[in-house]
């Protein structure tokens, strides 16, 4: 949460995560231009940098997109989640670099611009085994650009985070393109069958984290019909101290929050990046989101002062022992009286 | 709700993680690192082993020999302490910095002896030398030694290969071809570098043949797109001194894929 923007709102977590992600890539990087002259002894420097830079970009796309599923099934890997965004940032630069050696070392000092000739110097669309491989790492660049250049929370609350998030979602396009860049390239040209049995594990890996996050969040979160009543969601007991139930209601997610004798229910998207406000925890009063600590008071929705965002409300009671919940979402920031919860665990 | 996600919860800026899920991701980085530096070393040592070609990259020589212009920019050099039988000339093709045959290096300067500096580029029987930007010095012409540059005839026949340049596959880039050097050797070919069809044996031993037109005149930007793609080449052979010609028509070299 910030009120004014800075480069990097550095706090002792991010150092300690910004020091082991350059460590890991230049763990990487090493290992392989080291590895590669003592293997291949006669390998050109540029090749083992363009391959260097190139595979640790892929390696470090990976580990992003793994993060996320990671998260939803486990909450301890949530530390990753927090500064991901910089692992984002040096993904990209990763990328650039091996982008600018690749464009310098087979496109310039010749006969065309170099970035034309990425589009020119190979054109046949019409075969799959032909197929230029670079113009889908230059479209991937771009994108992975756009990304990096907008990850700060200035351009989250310029763009919106509804468009914001439409655009970082880009990465997975970004991963289908560098998927097919890597496939109809540098496969294509190798003989042992290694590079592509790791394309394939690192696919795998990827997507199904993806199938069994989705899978666990469908178990867990089961779907309500509901019409324009209070309907019955939940035990009150089924909700543990500070925490929240989250239930779905045509699409629509609610957090319903059990802290101090009392019962709230506020939007289940986080107005940060969307972070899911249930599996958060009641600090210091306020709803804290699991993603990146932001803070939203139960009984309105609202961030506490100085802060302005604000989620939408519901209104909740109980009947005995069971929470009711009215399906309509309140406008953003508007006050909901909670529910009491009386001494034997129902309405008061 | 896990057992564990009851005692702690993170939040990201405070100062410490709290002990469990401090100790849970500790041993994870450690393992991601572990699987990050056994990931690179499989990928470094899976490789293609690099091409065997020399680029001696920042080394001048001096070189004296003739100068041929024509179908590309050459050094004919007199081959000292021939064996038996062995050509007493050898063919040294030309080309200088970037992407670029030699041809406004060398210009008027056909038959004529010079002294140039460059650097050597090789592979097997194959010789280049990109021509440094000092002046070509020319020589006191002793007579262009003309009269045994003839052709041995080889005859016409097909072969099965792959367009390359020549720059790159003789030792400046590795890999100098296949699909993942394609857009430089389309770019070299393209600025003049003289395109050669390299056929492998079962044993991956290299016979070079460079394609000229059937009127023996250069043929580059006619062979672009059959650029590092599996071909045929219908076309004669003729071999000057260590080089071996191929005249050829662009509509008789076809892509196999």
């Amino acid at each position: 949460m910030g009120l004014n923007y800075q480069a990097v709102g550095w706090n002792p977590q991010k150092k300690v995560y910004d020091r082991i992600l350059v460590l890991g890539v230049l763990l990487y990087l090493i290992v392989f231009i080291v590895g590669g002259f003592i293997f291949f002894p006669t390998a050109t420097i540029e090749t083992l940098l363009i391959r260097a830079f190139g595979t640790a970009a892929m390696v470090l796309l990976h580990i992003i997109l793994m993060i996320g599923p990671l998260c939803r099934l486990d909450t301890r890997f949530l530390p990753l989640l927090y500064n991901r965004r910089h692992m984002g940032v040096t993904m990209f630069l990763t990328a650039l670099i091996h982008a600018f050696l690749v464009t310098m070392q087979y496109h310039a000092i010749g006969d065309a611009n170099p970035i034309v000739s990425i589009f020119t110097a190979n054109t046949a669309v019409d075969s799959l085994g032909g197929f230029p491989f670079q113009p889908l790492g230059f479209f991937a660049l771009i994108i992975l650009f756009l990304m990096a250049a907008t990850s700060h929370d200035f351009w989250l609350r310029n763009l919106t985070p509804p468009v914001w998030k439409i655009l970082h979602m880009g990465v997975y396009l970004a991963y289908l393109l560098l998927v097919g860049h890597v496939v109809l390239g540098v496969l294509q040209a190798e003989t042992s069958p290694i590079p592509a049995v790791a394309m394939a594990v690192g696919i795998v890996l990827v997507v199904g984290l993806h199938i069994a996050a989705g899978y666990r969040d469908k178990v867990r979160v089961k779907e309500r019909a509901h019409g324009t009543d209070y309907i019955d969601v939940c035990g009150v007991f089924e909700i543990p101290e500070k925490r929240a139930r989250i239930v779905s209601m045509s699409g629509e997610r609610v957090a319903i929050f059990k802290y101090d004798g009392k019962i709230s229910a506020i939007s289940n998207v986080c107005r940060h990046q969307n972070g899911p406000l249930g599996e958060g925890k009641i600090i210091d009063g306020c709803v804290t989101c699991p993603w990146h600590g932001f803070q939203y008071r139960p009984e309105d929705g609202r961030a506490p002062a100085p802060f302005e965002d604000k989620v939408p409300t519901f209104r909740v009671k109980l009947r005995g022992d069971r929470v009711m919940l009215h399906p309509i979402p309140n406008p953003p920031g508007t006050p909901v009286e909670p529910a009491v919860i009386g001494v034997d665990g129902g309405r008061r | 709700m896990k057992p564990h996600e009851d005692k702690e919860f993170y939040v990201g800026y405070t100062e410490k993680a709290p002990p469990g899920i401090a100790k849970y991701v500790r041993l994870h980085v450690i393992l991601m690192l572990l699987a990050v530096a056994a990931t690179s070393l499989v990928l470094v040592m899976s490789q293609r082993p690099p091409d065997p070609g020399v680029f001696e990259f920042g080394t001048y020589r001096n070189f004296e020999g003739w100068i041929v212009e024509e179908p590309f920019p050459m050094l004919r050099m007199e081959r000292p302490g021939r064996a038996y039988q062995s050509p007493t000339h050898s063919l040294y093709t030309l080309v200088v910095f970037g992407k670029f045959s030699a041809n406004n290096a060398v210009k008027g300067l056909n038959g004529k002896k010079v002294r140039l500096k460059g650097s050597m580029i090789y592979r097997d029987d194959q010789i280049m030398l990109e021509v440094s930007d000092d002046p070509i010095e020319v020589l006191e012409d002793p007579g262009f030694p003309k009269d045994d540059l003839f052709g041995r005839d080889l005859g016409k026949i097909t072969l099965a290969g792959e367009i390359v340049d020549s720059k790159c596959f003789l030792g400046v880039m590795k890999p100098g071809n296949l699909k993942v050097h394609k857009a430089c050797a389309v770019r070299c070919i393209s600025g003049g570098i003289p395109p050669a069809l390299v056929v492998k044996d079962k044993e991956g031993n290299a016979r070079y043949f460079i394609l000229v037109s059937p009127e023996g005149r250069a043929m580059n930007k006619e062979v672009l797109d059959m650029v590092a793609e599996p071909v045929r080449v219908t076309g004669k052979a003729v071999g000057y001194d260590n080089l071996t010609l191929l005249y050829t028509d662009p509509r008789d070299i076809v892509i196999t894929r």
